[in-house]
């Protein structure tokens, strides 16, 4: 399992990515970068670039995160292992992954309490049709608002 | 550390028809591509058997396209570096990069998208063209033993940017105050807001699981470094540099 058609962000997903546009338009917030992080093939290299990516998010001392994934199965691992390595250090995260039907994560951790599900298909698999299943401005707005919320607490 | 940082002014030049020519040109909101494209870029024939150019008008989507590898929007910097600066960028028309071998076996790794093109694209997303949109299909075709390793990806990508190449120079030149649309971005920092970051976890596991990092044009190719050989380490992108095509999507 990986990155299927439905959910993979092109190029041209990520020139004009929703995240980016829906955070910037938002004058309480501070966007103080984008982290790239890649989804090794090894458990170990997972953690090990999951947690290095957390302590970025550290040394910028962000009060907020969101992760996004477009790939999923056994980039779960990934996602889950980056989002408590994140919440560990006191910052509030939001996750957007594809979950509908098929994409039910595989690991799971107690700090995925916040995670928008970027499924779109009516039968909630991989449709392999491209641009289906993945993140508009709705599901940016939901995850940039439940970030707002968090960090109020 | 309130103030200005850094500044990104985009500037979009529509297109409303797309045709062949006996050169490239981009003129009255036409783009021409030139019909002797093949004999002016580089490609690995070693690896490349073949490559077709379609040009898909909006009326036509009921063609058949090989496994969408990527759309790609077509962008230069005609000054500054990668979030700095001026992009120029074409509006109402991008590319739809295919790859199948010569028994028409698909790229492709977790499912794919090969299909009459309306059936297989939701269009109108944030990474796919709207529905009135120009195509221009790049359809590579690879050798059948190289079907599956990671230098064939390398190659498409690669042939493909070389081919956007020939429609940058002409896009880099053009006259700035001739743009559809100008979009300024400046990087502000309000000490008294919440900070943020946005973590976007991509693929590195290998041929078809990979990501170009700011390469040296917009969603480019050449001058970039692969996600997988920087061992999926993160990488930190301003958000300017972020919206001004940082990442090359090879999944």
């Amino acid at each position: 399992m990986g990155i299927g058609p439905s959910t993979k962000e092109t190029s041209l997903h990520h020139f004009r990515d929703p995240l980016l546009n829906i955070i910037n338009k938002d004058e309480d917030i501070n966007l103080m970068g984008v982290i790239i992080v890649g989804t090794p093939q090894s458990q170990k290299e997972k953690y090990y670039v999951g947690k290095r990516a957390a302590q970025w998010a550290e040394a910028m001392q962000v009060d907020g995160a969101i992760v996004s994934a477009d790939g999923w199965g056994n980039s779960d691992v990934d996602f889950a292992n980056t989002i408590k390595e994140i919440a560990v250090r006191d910052i509030e995260v939001v996750g957007l992954s594809f979950i509908g039907i098929q994409g039910k994560f595989v690991v799971k951790n107690r700090y995925m309490d916040t995670i928008i599900d970027i499924n779109k298909s009516e039968s909630g698999i991989e449709t392999e049709v491209v641009g289906e299943n993945t993140v508009d401005e709705l599901d940016a707005k939901k995850a940039l608002a439940f970030l707002k919320l968090k960090m109020k607490r | 550390m309130s103030g200005e940082k850094r500044k990104l002014t985009i500037k979009a030049f529509n297109i409303n028809k797309v045709e062949l020519g006996s050169f490239t040109e981009i003129k009255d909101n036409v783009l021409k591509l030139d019909r002797e494209y093949l004999n002016k870029i580089d490609f690995q024939n070693e690896i490349i058997k073949d490559i077709n150019l379609k040009i898909i008008s909006p009326d036509r989507h009921d063609q058949y396209v090989n496994n969408i590898l990527d759309f790609i929007p077509i962008s230069v910097k005609a000054l500054g570096n990668l979030g700095t600066g001026i992009t120029h960028t074409l509006t109402g028309v991008y590319l739809l990069l295919s790859c199948a071998d010569e028994k028409g076996r698909q790229m492709a790794e977790f499912g794919s998208s090969e299909g009459i093109l309306s059936d297989r694209v939701i269009f109108g997303r944030a990474g796919t063209p709207a529905k009135d949109d120009y195509i221009i299909n790049f359809e590579v075709i690879v050798k059948e033993k190289y079907l599956f390793e990671r230098k064939a990806a390398q190659s498409v990508h690669a042939a493909c940017d070389n081919f956007l190449d020939l429609i940058r120079e002409k896009l880099k030149n053009i006259d700035g105050r001739k743009a559809d649309e100008i979009h300024k971005y400046e990087e502000k920092i309000n000490p008294d807001k919440k900070k943020i970051v946005l973590v976007k976890q991509v693929a590195g596991q290998g041929a078809m699981y990979d990501n170009q990092i700011l390469a040296d044009e917009p969603s480019g190719f050449k001058g970039g470094r692969s996600i997988i050989d920087m061992g999926n380490m993160p990488v930190i992108l301003s958000p300017n540099e972020y919206r001004d095509g940082a990442i090359r999507a090879m999944t």
